[in-house]
């Protein structure tokens, strides 16, 4: 018994230090952000004053610090994606939503990205899209990073998929991929050799103009 | 999916075109855009309390009334908006959830209240948030308890003696022993029998003084053994006398016999009979003492004579949890501190500790704090962990009890409040039978009134005025039309309870006196009786002009004779009789013949045969006689 409470006593402790920690968690999220004016963001966007205020609602409702994080980002992602696993592919659409590599996409960063996918010239978007595939930014595309990102799209499948997914499946992807993009066979991907053959590819040009209707 | 997420549908959609370089084969036509939706405040006007909010923020949950085209129902095209006639308050939460995803449930507010709001709102409580669903949660199954207590009184009070078999009653009168005066004699008996039983088994051990022919002192129930033999015999024939009666009349024999309250009673009566059964046989003497041990169980069928002992079985039964961790954990000390004071104690002399299991004792005695003082620890070292049991005892015991004491508590005020309620349900039921009665009274007022302008055009200027005055526009009036429909329906009319009284009084008088024959009515008694179950008592009480009678015969015949008489003998001036004012007033409006048909509430009116009467109000009499008017 008196074991017991000598254990008891010792417990107050511990607990103190979870509870400081779990205090200075609650700190850093009441840190707020305010994005620049609308006007600002009018002119560097390419939406019209009452889109951008829509896309604020809807963003502000989610986050109400003004920020996203990357798990909340992974979060919100994977809602729409729920049988299988879209944080991979998440943690990449976040390195390419963050541009100024803060940790943490604000609404500006939100938006601009937007623009560019939304209302962007072909150029733009394809310049994204490899922004996007080059994990390292150094400005080319590996067969490792482009693995890494077609294992990301087909854990997002989840497993019950039809025909079954195979382990080589996205190996046969990306060699199928290179084929077509690396024209030099130096085993990477320019930038050029990228928009240079998507310019090329009819699906990947009609693609492009899919989701124009969206907002 | 959550609403909120909604919002960030566009943005899933567009990091789609990274998949597009890609995907190696063509992409789907997307749907079309939608036709530019309205952007735009949406104005809610709830009870004048005036709520916007954006039109996308109540289609982030469609399938919602707010959220689909149900709302379209709502819409007031005058003042534009969208008029819902509820509880603003209740209405603020839900309008919340639209905007921040999350019920919460406002701890002030009823329960059933907020339940009807989400039902009409088209929202499952389900996905109120974890901060209150657990408050829901609790006070939905308060309610429900509640609810569930009410329904089961009535049940059990609604049926009436007449409608069980022999057994049914037998078997209420086991359960519910207020229901008559015979259960309640029995259930008294039975109790008495208890006691005197228990205590005669208590009093045949004390002792009485020597016995006839010896020195030494006997107990009372050896010194009066026929006595008290006699005293166990009644008893025990009353026990098995119930036990029987109570298997014959139980429901489901079966589960009446698992039940714990048949085994109590067996086990109460068993001893005897075995005990007849295996006299001086000396092998099993020694069983047939402890047998008798068990006799003491007929104290448990106290069970059913009180409610606070049945709360304790119950409170028990629940806290079985708690007392199962009390005795395990008492057990896991004792064998400690048993073991411990042993080994201490070992090396002293002339020690009581002789063995770990002897040290049993003294651990539990010294743990509960009953310190008998027949062990005692002598060297330090036991003393020091004596000392330590003694208290660590205080503490493990005290630690489940006050759960146990919560849990007797909570049950006991619950059986309390149900008793409450009950006794103030019928005050309750009697208040507003009385507003209702007030209504129906309304009712026959109006008529007198109306009766009167048509009477005495003159006389009742003033009358009539002030019933202009006083008369309630809208619902009284369209309901007072409706009650005259049905009136001119059955061609009945309402009366009130005075003049039923008397008719029926009349009525007895006047059959007593002259005799009924020829054909009766078959479908009488059984509709009679359906209605005297009924709670409700109606009266008809309506003139006859012409002799018609339907298929309820003479003592409507006769009723009619003798209402017709009455009214006559009657003052004019006594404006309570309704009689009197209607056989004036039936020269004047009424083309069609009343019939009367004082319904009674006798069980079998014996009927004559119909002399003349119309077949049109036969046919309202079979019904009319059904239909009963609650003047109170």
């Amino acid at each position: 018994m008196g074991a017991l409470m000598v254990i008891f006593s010792l417990q107050p402790k511990q607990r103190s230090k979870t509870r400081d920690s779990v205090e200075d968690e609650l700190e850093l999220s009441a840190v707020r952000h305010r994005p620049e004016g609308l006007e600002q963001l009018e002119a560097q966007t390419r939406f019209s004053r009452k889109e951008l205020q829509i896309l604020y609602r809807g963003f502000k409702n989610e986050c109400p610090s003004g920020v996203v994080n990357e798990e909340t980002f992974k979060d919100i992602y994977s809602q729409f994606f729920p049988q299988g696993d879209a944080s991979t592919y998440a943690h990449f659409l976040f390195n390419a939503f963050d541009t100024d590599h803060n940790g943490s996409v604000s609404f500006e960063d939100f938006v601009m990205g937007l623009s560019i996918l939304l209302r962007g010239t072909i150029q733009e978007k394809l310049n994204w899209a490899f922004n996007l595939y080059d994990i390292n930014k150094d400005g080319y595309i590996t067969k490792e990073e482009m693995l890494d990102i077609m294992k990301a799209i087909y854990d997002m499948m989840g497993k019950c998929t039809y025909p079954v997914l195979k382990e080589e499946t996205p190996r046969q992807h990306v060699e199928v991929f290179f084929q077509k993009m690396d024209k030099n066979k130096d085993g990477v991907v320019t930038i050029d050799e990228f928009i240079d053959c998507c310019q090329n590819d009819e699906n990947i040009m009609r693609s492009m103009h899919l989701f124009e209707n969206v907002l | 999916m959550a609403a909120g997420v909604a919002a960030w549908l566009p943005f899933a959609r567009a990091a789609a075109i990274g998949w597009m370089p890609v995907a190696g084969a063509p992409m789907p036509v997307p749907p079309p855009g939608k036709h530019r939706r309205q952007e735009g405040l949406i104005m809610l006007n709830v009870s004048g309390t005036k709520f916007q909010t954006w039109r996308d923020t109540l289609e982030r949950y469609p399938d919602t009334l707010l959220g689909s085209t149900e709302r379209d129902f709502f819409f007031h095209e005058e003042t534009n908006e969208y008029f819902f006639d509820r509880d603003p308050d209740i209405f603020r939460h839900i309008l919340n959830f639209y905007r921040t995803g999350k019920l919460h449930y406002p701890r002030q507010e009823c329960i059933s209240a907020y339940d009807e709001e989400l039902a009409f709102f088209g929202i499952i409580p389900e996905i109120i948030g974890d901060c209150c669903y657990e408050e829901y949660k609790d006070r939905r199954r308060e309610n429900q308890e509640r609810i569930q207590d009410d329904e089961d009184m009535d049940q059990t009070n609604d049926l009436v003696a007449a409608d069980l078999s022999f057994r049914e009653t037998m078997w209420r009168a086991f359960e519910n022993p207020h229901t008559s005066t015979m259960a309640l004699v029995f259930y008294y008996v039975t109790g008495f029998f208890i006691a005197v039983s228990v205590l005669a088994n208590v009093v045949e051990t004390v002792p009485c003084g020597p016995g006839p022919n010896r020195v030494k002192e006997v107990s009372c129930g050896d010194r009066y053994a026929l006595a008290f033999f006699c005293l166990d015999t009644a008893c025990v024939m009353i026990f098995t006398v119930e036990y029987l009666l109570r298997l014959l009349a139980a429901p489901s024999r079966y589960k009446f016999v698992k039940s714990v309250m048949s085994i109590i009673d067996v086990v109460a009566i068993m001893p005897y009979y075995i005990g007849l059964v295996m006299t001086d046989n000396e092998d099993v003497s020694g069983a047939f003492v402890t047998l008798r041990v068990f006799r003491v169980f007929r104290i448990f069928k106290f069970s059913r004579h009180s409610a606070g002992l049945r709360i304790l079985g119950y409170t028990l039964k629940s806290c079985a949890s708690e007392l199962g961790f009390l005795l395990f954990s008492l057990t896991m000390a004792i064998i400690i501190f048993a073991t411990v004071m042993f080994y201490a104690e070992k090396g002293s002399s002339a020690s009581k500790f002789t063995s770990i299991p002897a040290a049993f004792w003294y651990t539990i005695v010294t743990m509960t704090t009953l310190g008998y003082g027949d062990m005692v620890p002598k060297t330090i070292m036991g003393k020091i962990f004596g000392s330590v049991c003694s208290l660590s005892g205080v503490l493990v015991i005290a630690l489940p009890v006050p759960v146990i004491v919560s849990n007797f508590s909570r049950i006991y005020h619950q059986s309390q409040r149900a008793e409450k309620r009950r006794a103030q349900k019928k005050t309750r039921l009697a208040r507003i039978h009385a507003v209702k009665s007030g209504g129906a009274n309304a009712y026959l007022q109006y008529k007198q009134s109306r009766l009167l302008i048509d009477l005495d055009e003159e006389a009742s200027k003033e009358a009539g005025q002030a019933l202009v005055c006083k008369a309630n526009p809208g619902f009284e009036v369209h309901h007072h039309h409706l009650l005259h429909c049905l009136e001119k329906t059955t061609n009945h009319e309402f009366v009130d309870e005075k003049t039923y009284e008397a008719s029926y009084r009349d009525v007895t008088l006047v059959n007593q006196v002259s005799h009924s024959s020829s054909t009766s009515s078959t479908s009488s008694p059984h509709g009679l009786s359906s209605c005297c179950s009924r709670r409700k008592r109606k009266t008809f009480n309506v003139p006859n002009s012409n002799m018609s009678v339907g298929l309820q015969g003479s003592i409507q015949e006769l009723s009619t004779i003798q209402i017709r008489d009455r009214p006559f003998t009657n003052s004019r001036s006594s404006r309570s009789s309704l009689n009197a004012k209607f056989e004036e007033t039936v020269p004047l409006n009424c083309d069609q013949s009343y019939i009367t048909a004082a319904v009674i509430s006798m069980p079998t009116p014996p009927g004559t045969t119909p002399e003349g009467d119309d077949s049109t109000s036969s046919t309202n009499y079979s019904q009319a006689n059904i239909v009963r008017v609650s003047a109170l």
